[in-house]
């Protein structure tokens, strides 16, 4: 009984905080380049509908802030994705303090349900080399996404996202759920579809999760 | 005994077992061929758009080998439109490095296996497409 006097009340205390946001995202009119939502059809920019799910809360305010690039060749389906880096594309647009706080707000709340748990806890030496070699050369992931070498160096191609920071970006069960099942995410990537077992799966996920700009020397 | 068990476990007993002579790659080809389908193949708008979204990132929008990631990779990518060396490869070759990967057929491992993302007539259907671009066939 107590218990449920705790949830309606924080039902009431949480639900203004919610409304207080509704529709930032639509002021901000994110939704003329990213799907905010499953039944949304047709998106120039990066799906934002699980954005709750994929990334770390600290990590999209600071790009709601000050924008960093993260899709070199832009997003795929740009008209000139396959021309390659362009100083035409516009950058992502920069949002003061508060109207970037009440972004994230909104958008850490656009989740769909996990199906991965990941520890993160992070790799022993020995680990982190054999799925470093997997991630070069059985799944050859570095051909199409930036990431860094043992030594601390920036390497790989520009097709995909940016791996660099990417353990400061995403969620290490979203990276596991987007490497199991992308067709829950997109109907139609670029990227291979690979059938990893659990066990590599999960380290994967906490590989991807060591990839830090921090570590870049 | 028990060892002898142990190492025999698995197998059978190859004392009893008739000599056969195990068959040559050229019967085993005949016998069953690794692309059923492959001469059957045919190129259709649909796997040109295949090889744009796809292929075209590291081989380029016209298969020169200069799409946007090789400039990055150790390797460079393969040049689809040369055909010195894409006549010397079989087609099922072709199609056993994209379904598998490069290092499957002892090339770089950074062409990855589309065999988990395109269907067997869809990568039959490259191997010919890349056969147009290069204007080759096997020798």
């Amino acid at each position: 009984m107590k218990n449920l006097a705790i949830f309606i009340f924080s039902g009431f205390f949480f639900l203004p905080s919610t409304l207080a946001n509704a529709g930032v995202l639509k002021d901000k009119n994110c939704g003329s380049c990213h799907r905010l939502n499953a039944t949304e059809k047709s998106f120039t920019g990066p799906d934002l509908h699980y954005a709750g799910s994929k990334f770390q809360p600290e990590w999209l305010s600071a790009f709601l802030k000050r924008g960093e690039v993260i899709r070199p060749a832009g997003f795929i389906t740009d008209p000139g994705f396959l021309k390659g880096p362009s100083e035409n594309r516009p950058p992502h647009p920069s949002f003061p303090e508060e109207e970037a706080h009440a972004l994230t707000e909104e958008l850490m709340s656009l989740k769909i349900p996990r199906q991965t748990s990941v520890t993160s806890e992070p790799l022993s030496k020995g680990q982190r080399a054999k799925i470093k070699y997997q991630f070069e050369r059985t799944f050859s992931c570095i051909s199409c996404h930036q990431s860094l070498n043992l030594a601390g160096k920036v390497r790989g191609g520009i097709s995909g996202p940016s791996l660099v920071n990417a353990g400061n970006r995403l969620q290490a069960d979203w990276v596991a759920d987007w490497l199991n099942t992308p067709e829950t995410y997109t109907s139609k990537g670029r990227m291979p579809r690979y059938k990893m077992d659990p066990a590599t799966l999960i380290q994967f996920a906490r590989f991807v999760m060591m990839l830090k700009k921090e570590n870049i020397k | 005994m028990l060892l002898t068990i142990l190492v025999t476990g698995c197998g059978e007993n190859e004392q009893a077992r008739p000599a056969i002579k195990p068959p040559t790659q050229q019967e085993v080809k005949q016998a069953s061929p690794l692309v059923p389908q492959q001469k059957l193949a045919q190129v259709t708008e649909n796997t040109r758009q295949t090889y744009q979204w796809y292929c075209a990132q590291c081989h380029g929008m016209k298969g020169k080998g200069d799409g946007i990631n090789a400039k990055f990779l150790t390797v460079p990518p393969r040049n689809h439109t040369k055909a010195e060396y894409l006549e010397t490869r079989t087609d099922e070759q072709l199609f056993e490095a994209i379904k598998f990967g490069g290092l499957s057929v002892g090339r770089a491992p950074c062409m990855p296996a589309w065999g988990h993302t395109l269907n067997e007539d869809a990568i039959a259907s490259l191997v010919q497409y890349i056969r147009e671009l290069c204007q080759c066939e096997a020798l």
